[in-house]
């Protein structure tokens, strides 16, 4: 049957749309003019500048800090609550599905305001704890919908197969279940850690001074500093984000083959 | 074995009281704090006064804010609406493409996802900026007048929207069309429906589950949009969002900011609710729910499990299937 | 000899549904005994309770004399070989199939020594190192056996272990594990909803329907002289005939009148008396199909028909003839094809006979039985 050609041109022109941008700024960075706009030659002054610019590091600190922290407490929490999603029907879990589907369906905006309001009432000051716990928050039903997934994908007959070789519960947990839902509790992980790092809504309302986290110090940039700084920061992490991803997905390749 | 109960009741409190409590204590408390702190009056220096007062509401009438909450609306539906469009044809020709291709091209579109989201809006206002390459290429191509501003405005909003949100598009868009049998196009065809006819009699409702988790997808943090309007857009394309942020930090009047935020959530709520009554479909916000979470995980998980990417659809079925499974169960023999 | 496993007056429900209704049974140490039963029978879960996944309501289990109706699955002398093979996804077959012995604590060299007796025994040395995945359903089958054998239980338990498989290599597994029990020795509990497995592997069958056991006993018991018209249906394929008795002849035959027939003489299985009614099942190939009346033999009933349906199936041709109401399912083999008198073809008159002691007296009939009957559409 001979196809269509639309939907492969559409396709690659929102391709180019997607890059050409960000090619741009690639250029640009390496644009010596201050102001952007012409060409006026090649230089790394951006650069430069960007990295000897000690509140880069300290939001990069930030952000990655409450990153792990975030990511950690939200995997523990969001698992166990998958488990019980998973093994328990009934108006409890109806009540707590609801509870964790939410957050996915309002926009951040509210859930900055309400947190910032919130701290604000229980006069706690803002700091890395307060961004902490927003992102577990929102992070929690995340990592919850992942694992369900994987639990719900999951073939439970081989813990009834561990238990009748001789396992008990714990060890058929331990031996079977764990390493076998480990990747899916990992996706989640990683998905909480990228949404965390990269999140600024939110976390613009419940930062204080002296916890700005990247997101937020590229706003301000972005609001007050040089444009050709932030291309060069907007480079450095468009690097990291390509070789992350091109990294995970030799790693889900080279796993294929191997096993 | 009645014994039983008591332990798996146990078991399921233990199991689920952390993130209800966690959730309950960060999430239901602030949002009825702020709903209530709609209802207390402005203190003159920011925060909010004692008592109780139907006035910020009532302000809410004031000609200012119908127009934001109109604008907002028409912003996010247009923007949804073109990446639907643009999605719709991405997703088939994703779905369609050979098991290398698709990987490969899953792969172009995932990573602008996974880029940072205020670099992307700032490439853009430098893309658009009075002095960037595009002004000059639209002007010497006399498509644009030379003192036309393709900045701070509600297209130059719009435009960054779509680019934005077009992979929230086109990943649940692609998930449906890939499980979608492309011989029932085949078939339709050969019952005498043209190519365009089986397209849109066959291949849409063969894919409306996944459209209609696009819709929101895009739809609801449109509707909240705060920092693309704030980059690119001016005073003539604020939407709900801006004035949030402005009520909260710059006139800090808490109790303005409370209803606004109130007002958003209403019109998500109706918003969202109108669209799933229209669809009629009960298992959409599982499905979403399940979406949202995979967007992330689809192609980019570094484990090697021998499945095939977490598609929103897929598990959206299963745990309709599994459901009913357990009801059966329940009831029956498993054999 | 006393039985080496017995389930005595089991009864489980899900709900207000009776899966399992007050059933007992006997195994003897070293046959294959199968639960055969259609899906919903009660099958799986007998057998789930016999593993431990399941307690029942009431009753008790017992095994070589020991009561294990309430001992966890894991500390169970039994091993199940499961439908789907559940095999543990991330270990290769090879520690698929020690998991067993590691649970145990049992010392490495010996692990490893079993194990490789293991893969000899099903074949499977040279995929030892695989992961599931990468294995074929009958690899993953033979694995899933010797994962459950190598702990020697005092049952193996398999959970229709063929039902995943094609035909041409369900047959093939079939003999493969029939070979397999004449080594090892074990008793082996197998349920199946497929009566042909039941009976080529099997030493007793037990027929389960709706919770509760039909029959028990030996495969051609259960063929030749069916006790209710499930069994006779379920298993193979029949006719039943409903009559009255007329005529006690001695105590052996009846003469029975059926409508539509003339007097047909009945092997008395089930001392009947004058004026009972009693109902008839007939398999397929106990009937002779001619052209040509057959000659008057007391031994012998004959009955005129008309062909209404023929289906060609090579090694035999299979009629449905009506008689009155009857439509009257037949088989007939080809042994010399082109050889045999003039085939027989649609709408001709034939003649129907059966010897007198080929049909067999049902105990229990149920009409609903008769939708599992093979007819053509009317």
């Amino acid at each position: 049957m001979k196809r269509s050609s639309l939907p492969l041109l559409t396709t690659i022109a929102v391709l180019v749309f997607f890059y050409f941008p960000l090619v741009l700024v690639t250029i640009e960075s390496f644009n010596a003019s201050k102001y952007g706009g012409p060409w006026t030659g090649f230089s790394l002054r951006w650069y430069k500048t960007l990295f000897t610019d000690a509140e880069v590091f300290r939001a990069l600190k930030n952000t990655l800090i409450v990153g792990v922290v975030s990511t950690l407490v939200s995997m523990v929490l969001g698992t166990v609550a998958a488990f019980a999603l998973h093994r328990f029907k009934g108006k409890l879990q109806a009540a707590h599905y609801g509870l964790i589907y939410l957050p996915l369906v309002v926009p951040d905006i509210l859930m900055g305001i309400s947190l910032l309001l919130f701290f604000v009432a229980l006069k706690v000051e803002l700091s890395l704890v307060t961004i902490s716990i927003a992102h577990i928050s929102f992070c929690i039903s995340y990592v919850t919908m992942v694992v369900l997934g994987r639990l719900q994908d999951f073939d439970f007959s081989v813990m009834d197969a561990a238990q009748d070789l001789g396992a008990d519960r714990l060890t058929a947990f331990r031996k079977i279940l764990l390493p076998l839902l480990a990747p899916g509790i990992l996706a989640g992980g990683l998905l909480a850690f990228t949404l965390s790092i990269d999140d600024f809504v939110i976390t613009f309302f419940v930062s204080g001074p002296g916890s700005t986290t990247l997101p937020v110090y590229i706003y301000s940039m972005m609001k007050h500093g040089s444009p050709p700084v932030i291309n060069a920061l907007s480079v450095v992490l468009l690097a990291v984000t390509f070789v992350l991803v091109l990294y995970s997905q030799f790693l889900n390749h080279g796993g294929k083959e191997n096993a | 074995m009645p014994t039983m109960i008591p332990r798996r009741r146990r078991e399921e409190w233990l199991l689920t009281l952390p993130t209800f409590f966690w959730l309950t204590l960060f999430f239901i408390i602030p949002t009825v704090i702020v709903l209530a702190i709609a209802f207390k009056p402005a203190a003159p220096h920011g925060g909010f006064g004692e008592g109780w007062t139907l006035r910020t509401l009532m302000e809410l009438g004031n000609p200012n804010y119908p127009a934001i909450v109109f604008r907002t609306l028409w912003i996010s539906a247009v923007a949804t609406a073109l990446c639907i469009l643009i999605a719709l044809p991405v997703g088939y020709c994703l779905a369609r493409a050979s098991r290398k291709w698709r990987q490969f091209l899953m792969l172009l579109v995932v990573i602008p996802f996974w880029t940072n989201f205020l670099i992307r809006i700032f490439a853009w206002k430098q893309v658009l900026h009075p002095e960037g390459i595009l002004k000059k290429t639209l002007v010497a191509l006399h498509l644009v007048a030379p003192d036309a501003t393709l900045l701070y405005n509600a297209g130059a909003v719009m435009l960054v929207m779509v680019y934005t949100y077009l992979p929230f598009a086109i990943l649940p868009i692609y998930a449906a069309a890939e499980k979608f049998d492309f011989s029932l196009l085949e078939a339709a065809q050969d019952l005498g429906s043209s190519r365009l006819g089986a397209f849109y009699r066959i291949f849409i409702p063969g894919i409306r589950r996944g459209l209609l988790t696009a819709t929101l997808m895009v739809l609801i943090p449109a509707l909240g949009a705060y920092v693309i309007p704030d980059i690119v857009g001016g005073p003539t394309s604020e939407m709900i969002g801006n004035k949030i942020a402005q009520r909260t930090f710059v006139d800090r009047n808490l109790p303005h900011a409370s209803a606004l935020t109130g007002l958003l959530l209403v019109t998500v709520l109706v918003v969202t609710g109108g669209l799933y009554v229209l669809v009629r479909m009960r298992k959409i916000p599982r499905a979403l729910g399940r979406s949202l979470a995979a967007t992330g995980t689809g192609n980019l998980t570094t484990t090697a499990e021998n499945t095939a990417p977490v598609t929103p659809e897929s598990i959206a079925d299963l745990v309709a299937e599994e459901e009913k499974n357990k009801e059966e169960n329940a009831e029956e023999d498993a054999t | 000899m006393p039985p080496f496993l017995s389930f005595e007056n089991i009864s489980k429900s899900f709900g207000s549904h009776k899966a399992v209704d007050n059933v007992s049974v006997d195994v003897s140490r070293g046959e294959i005994f199968s639960l055969l039963g259609p899906s919903g029978c009660g099958k799986t879960t007998l057998l789930r309770m016999c593993a431990g996944f399941e307690e029942p309501d009431s009753g008790r289990i017992l095994l070589d004399g020991v009561d294990i109706t309430n001992i966890p699955p894991h500390k169970r002398k039994v091993n199940t070989v499961f439908q789907n093979y559940a095999l543990f996804p991330h270990l290769s077959l090879r520690e698929n199939i020690a998991f067993g012995l590691r649970i145990a604590k049992r010392p490495e060299k010996e692990i490893q020594a079993e194990v490789d007796k293991m893969l000899d025994l099903v074949q499977l040395t040279d995929h030892a190192d695989k992961l599931p995945a990468f294995i074929s359903g009958g690899q993953k089958q033979r694995v899933a056996i010797a994962r459950a054998l190598i702990n020697k239980p005092q049952v193996l338990l398999l959970d229709e272990p063929l039902a995943a498989l094609d035909l041409k290599l369900r047959q093939r597994m079939l003999v493969e594990l029939d070979g397999i029990h004449d080594e090892v020795g074990i008793t082996f509990l197998y349920i199946t909803h497929d009566q042909g497995e039941a009976m080529g592997i099997s030493d007793n069958i037990a027929v389960m329907n709706q919770g509760r056991i039909e029959q028990i006993g030996k495969p051609t018991e259960v063929y030749e002289a069916p006790r209710s018209s499930f069994v006779a249906a379920f298993i193979g394929d029949t006719n039943f005939f409903e009559g009255t008795v007329t005529e006690e002849k001695g105590t052996e035959y009846l003469t029975v009148k059926i409508d539509g027939f003339p007097d047909v003489t009945v092997f008395n299985d089930k001392n009947a008396h004058k004026g009972d009614p009693v109902y008839l099942s007939i398999r397929p190939e106990k009937f002779s199909v001619s052209v040509e009346k057959p000659a008057e033999n007391e031994h012998v009933n004959a009955v005129e028909g008309i062909v209404e349906e023929v289906i060609y199936m090579g090694s035999h041709t299979r009629y449905w003839i009506r008689v009155q109401d009857y439509r009257i399912s037949t088989n007939r083999q080809h042994i010399r094809y082109a050889l045999d008198e003039k085939p027989i073809q649609w709408k001709d008159r034939v003649w129907l006979s059966w010897r007198t002691d080929d049909g067999y007296m049902l105990e229990r009939y149920a009409a609903a039985d008769e939708k599992l009957l093979i007819l053509p559409e009317e």
